[in-house]
């Protein structure tokens, strides 16, 4: 069936029902703009990156169009996409986390340390103990942040700023700052080929698509995600409306940490090694991800699946840098102009849809 | 609120307002693409100082170097002498040789595997690498050396990897050699603290404990504790600053990198006649503190050499088909007020040129 906005200008209506309903569909969907955007990206860098002789196979590979660039670029973006996606329902909510890079390295140490003792040869009791661990700690440390946030009535800035020192100090303490190298085990795991050959290695970037793919069916097809938005976008209307807004908001905190637990398990996993400074910064990352996928800070608005392309985009960016060999010096005022660009447009765009539709009300 | 209930006008803004943040990364990326120089770290040689020039036509030889932090100046320096020996080696083999500067600007060992596995991807023809934390890059140089890339570590070290040499001090050994320094200038006697940096990093957890070993033979020195900070001038030089308030009678410090003296704020906050430094690194700015007697004695690691000799090395192996020793030692250089002045000619000569002037007149 056709169907015409009526909200639509006499000159777009026309043009809107040469559309077929998919085309119009994907071109007025939340993704559209960064799929495009990445879309680009890539065949930009793909045309400019130029070729290099493989020193394995002596065959010509593109230096950015070839299957180890691909998955490397959607694994470096893996972990921080998968912890975005927790940190936007977070975000949504009206809340921030500022600890998601200090529960990473906690969960970390925590899952060192546990397999140090208890399976030291490794095996697949190890993996899933490693799992156990690392979801647990940040599941742990998620609960902490919302109950705090709740019971003590401070700003989510100032009580994750707070645990993200005490928990990055209690990583520190627990594992004496030493690096603590993960059995061969979980490794194997994180860096499983799955028949694609050696040293293709698409596990995290699975993860957080499916990650991903579960946040988005949380918020948009659970009552609980509703009620997230609701929150986000209204919390007096929501306490009116009877929802328990206390619950609401410990279990945001609590799926951030699961997601920073998750992204430990598997980063860590992936490199072999675990350390107290691990994910230094990168709650930055994963907030500049949330907002660059359309969330708004204040809260109300955001999208599981928009931050994890959220987060490839970043790791695109850095990854052209670098692929077209510019001075990577201006690596972080591209990503910081970016971002700037990127929310000030969002908000003339907000305020501007506002006016409108305040214009709108007037006239009808 | 939620997309059901959101109005079918505001609806249509949302997705103007995120084709317009797409819209402007695109233009952050072009821009990117367009305004941002090229590195200065292709140095085709062009045969200067009488050397060949490469071969027309030579297929080039890509070297991935891969330091700790491009923000870190002993690092800058070791890019320049790896820069200048691929100038001098490409003259000399008649292929040019490249070097692709891929140093985070942070320590971080988890990008620093990233960057290796980016450097295979993009025809790297070898790897060098000073390691943030050797527990983390291990698996990315086996993943390289599996791919026929071979890897090169300095400075710091992956011992558990499949590299096929180190070059850099050993660092145990230059911790023992700081704190021997430092009971001759302190008589055997006094409270001391340590000043290590980064934690997690393996070369100065080493250089720790051999300061620990060291001072153990002394039975007059007392270690009041080790104390570890972001490495950047100004976070070091404000531990230094806020341990000596809290520990008045400390008589030294023993620093195992030479972060704080990058800073001139010590040469004020600390008296020369109550406390002595000894610091590993001698770069142009820590010189001021040899000559006003607060550092009377720097161990130097010729940083320059990490890029210059590793560089000789790689084109060893991969062009010269030669051997090259697994540990291949540096020894540090010791910069006293009688060797400033050596010591600055040779700074400069290495290309740092702010060598304060004065100290290159002097004997």
């Amino acid at each position: 069936m056709t169907v015409t906005d009526s909200r639509m200008t006499p000159a777009e209506a026309p043009r809107a029902r040469r559309l077929s309903p998919v085309v119009r569909n994907l071109l007025r969907s939340q993704q559209f703009g960064l799929v495009g955007v990445i879309t680009v990206l890539l065949i930009a860098l793909s045309v400019l990156a130029g070729s290099h002789i493989d020193q394995a196979t002596g065959a010509t590979v593109n230096n950015f169009l070839n299957s180890h660039t691909l998955i490397q670029t959607a694994t470096d973006a893996s972990f921080v996409a998968i912890m975005a996606v927790g940190a936007t329902i977070v975000i949504i909510s009206g809340g921030i986390d500022l600890s998601v890079g200090a529960v990473y390295a906690l969960a970390g140490v925590a899952m060192g340390l546990t397999l140090r003792v208890a399976a030291p040869g490794g095996g697949a009791g190890a993996v899933v103990l490693a799992l156990v661990v690392c979801v647990a700690v940040g599941v742990a440390a998620g609960a902490l942040n919302g109950v705090m946030v709740v019971g003590l009535r401070v700003h989510p800035f100032i009580i994750t700023l707070g645990t993200m020192w005490i928990l990055r100090g209690i990583a520190f303490v627990a594992s004496k700052a030493e690096s603590i190298s993960l059995p061969e085990s979980l490794t194997r795991f994180a860096k499983s080929p799955l028949g694609l050959g050696a040293a293709l290695y698409p596990v995290p970037m699975l993860w957080m698509l499916v990650v991903s793919v579960l946040g988005a069916v949380y918020l948009q097809k659970t009552v609980m995600g509703r009620h997230v938005f609701a929150l986000g976008g209204n919390a007096e209307a929501s306490r009116f409306s009877g929802l328990r807004l206390g619950r609401i908001q410990i279990g945001v905190y609590v799926l951030a940490g699961l997601t920073a637990g998750l992204a430990a398990f598997l980063g860590s996993g992936f490199y072999g090694s675990v350390s107290c400074g691990d994910a230094t910064g990168y709650e930055l990352y994963v907030i500049a991800s949330a907002v660059v996928g359309g969330a708004r800070l204040s809260g109300g608005r955001g999208s599981a699946i928009n931050a994890m392309l959220g987060a490839v985009l970043i790791v695109l960016i850095r990854q052209s840098i670098r692929t077209l060999h510019l001075d990577q010096n201006y690596e972080w005022i591209i990503i910081g102009c970016a971002i700037v660009i990127a929310v000030v447009l969002d908000q003339a765009s907000a305020r501007f849809a506002a006016r409108r539709l305040a214009q709108g009300e007037e006239s009808s | 609120m939620t997309a059901g209930i959101v109005r079918p006008s505001l609806r249509r803004s949302l997705h103007r307002s995120l084709r317009g943040v797409s819209l402007a990364f695109l233009l952050a990326a072009v821009a990117a693409a367009a305004g941002c120089p090229k590195p200065s770290s292709a140095p085709t040689a062009t045969g200067e100082g009488g050397a060949p020039a490469p071969l027309a036509g030579a297929k080039p030889i890509r070297i991935a170097m891969i330091a700790k932090s491009s923000t870190n100046p002993v690092f800058l320096s070791a890019r320049r002498g790896a820069e200048t020996a691929a100038k001098d080696l490409s003259g000399r083999t008649g292929v040019p040789i490249e070097i692709m500067w891929l140093t985070p600007p942070q320590e971080d060992g988890q990008i620093q595997a990233q960057r290796v596995a980016q450097a295979v991807n993009e025809g790297a023809n070898a790897i060098l690498i000073s390691c943030s934390d050797a527990g983390k890059v291990t698996g990315a140089i086996n993943d390289a050396v599996a791919r026929g890339v071979p890897v090169m570590t300095f400075d710091s070290d992956a011992a558990q990897s499949k590299r096929f040499s180190y070059y850099g001090v050993d660092d145990r050994q230059l911790g023992e050699d700081v704190m021997e320094e430092l009971a001759k200038l302190l008589g055997g006697k006094g409270r001391v603290a340590i000043l290590a940096g980064n934690q997690n990093a393996p070369n100065l957890r080493r250089r720790v404990e051999g300061v620990k070993a060291e001072a153990a033979k002394h039975h007059g020195i007392q270690i009041i504790g080790t104390f570890y900070h972001a490495e950047t001038p100004q976070d070091a030089a404000a531990e230094v600053i806020r341990v000596n308030n809290a520990y008045p009678d400390i008589k030294g410090w023993a620093m195992v990198g030479g972060w704080a003296l990058f800073t001139k704020t010590l040469l004020t906050d600390l008296d020369p006649k109550k406390v002595k430094l000894v610091a590993v690194d001698a770069l142009p700015t820590e010189l001021p503190y040899v000559e006003k007697g607060l550092a009377p004695v720097l161990l130097a690691q010729s940083s320059y050499l990490w890029g210059n000799v590793g560089v000789t090395k790689i084109i060893d192996k991969i062009f010269y088909k030669k051997d090259v020793p697994e540990i291949v030692s540096m020894d540090p250089v010791r910069v006293t007020s009688e060797s400033l002045g050596t010591w600055s000619r040779q700074l400069r000569q290495w290309g740092f040129a702010d060598v304060p002037e004065e100290y290159l007149k002097l004997k």
